[in-house]
């Protein structure tokens, strides 16, 4: 139905469609998983795989991460740009500690894996910042 | 007759009293106090001993046994929660190209290291040991310990980096409702 005021109330709805389409094109879901070994105190390996989700993840956001956005919206590149922070972001969700230690003849040898099982990650791109929100897997 | 009867009764308290000297042990070696002695052992080892400045060592070994002093258990409670703060530490692999990298390299080892240790802290460990006797001598010995568990919402207290070792303190609160089912 055409409104008194011309097309405005039709704009304002098309013009609201386009801008949460824009911004639901803009977040994606990644898998991201990470490990490092130490081997007798000294770092050996350090990995962080990143893929973009190819289905729907489930899940609940809980933990965020707000970094300052960059030029380009690729999101291997904001955090290879914020790695540290990034790391430290990880840190402080669940990860899996496997620590084997081997003493023979006095000698010690130990070793230590520190693993992100695969995780899926929600990532908003804003005009200023980025949001990376972990998503937490719901309950049985 | 009456003289035979006394001798014998005299004789009976004798033995009796003879018994009952034999039935009181002597401690005949009381260590002195803090005294180190060294024992030579058939196959050229030695063994040095230190007995400790005990008191009550002169007493019977029955009456040693004091009890053992109260220790104070870190029990997590509903109303109060447990804070467990472990140091870990992580020394630079030898070829890094920076003294930055060095510290974020040891770092990360030391993180590890301190994850290790609140795992090690909260769910404890699992030891496995083993020895190779051959002709009666230890050929191998070998121990065996490892760790699993999943640690979240650890907090890194403070870092130090000093003569290529770097330190960092962890810390991680366990309220009662983190177990309760």
């Amino acid at each position: 139905m055409r409104s008194r005021d011309g097309n405005h109330s039709f704009t304002l709805r098309l013009c609201t469609i386009i801008l949460l389409s824009s911004l639901a094109l803009n977040a994606g879901e990644y898998l991201i998983s990470y490990k490092y070994i130490v081997k007798n105190n000294v770092l050996f390996n350090e990995s962080l795989d990143i893929s973009k989700s190819m289905q729907k993840c489930k899940g609940i956001p809980a933990q965020t991460l707000i970094l300052p956005a960059t030029k380009q919206k690729n999101f291997i590149q904001l955090v290879s740009h914020h790695y540290n922070e990034f790391i430290d972001y990880i840190h402080r969700l669940s990860l899996d500690i496997r620590s084997k230690d081997t003493t023979t003849n006095n000698q010690i040898n130990s070793t230590t894996i520190i693993i992100l099982k695969t995780t899926c990650f929600k990532v908003d791109f804003n005009d200023n910042f980025v949001k990376i929100s972990h998503l937490k897997q719901p309950y049985n | 007759m009456k003289y035979s009867l006394i001798l014998i009764s005299l004789l009976y308290m004798t033995a009796c009293a003879a018994q009952e000297k034999k039935a009181v042990p002597e401690i005949t070696h009381i260590p002195p106090v803090n005294k180190a002695e060294t024992i030579a052992v058939p196959n050229n080892t030695t063994i040095n001993v230190t007995y400790k400045d005990d008191k009550k060592s002169k007493m019977c070994p029955a009456k040693m046994q004091h009890p053992m002093p109260k220790q104070k258990k870190d029990v997590l409670s509903i109303h109060e929660p447990l804070i467990i703060s472990v140091v870990g530490q992580g020394v630079a692999p030898v070829n890094t190209t920076s003294p930055a990298q060095a510290y974020a390299l040891a770092k990360r080892a030391a993180t590890a290291d301190a994850y290790r240790l609140i795992a090690e802290k909260v769910k404890g460990v699992k030891v496995d040991g083993q020895d190779l006797i051959k002709n009666m001598m230890v050929k191998r010995s070998t121990v065996r310990t490892s760790v699993q568990a999943m640690v979240r919402n650890a907090n890194i207290v403070e870092t130090t980096f000093k003569d290529g070792l770097c330190e960092v303190e962890m810390e991680i609160t366990l309220s009662h409702s983190d177990f309760a089912q």
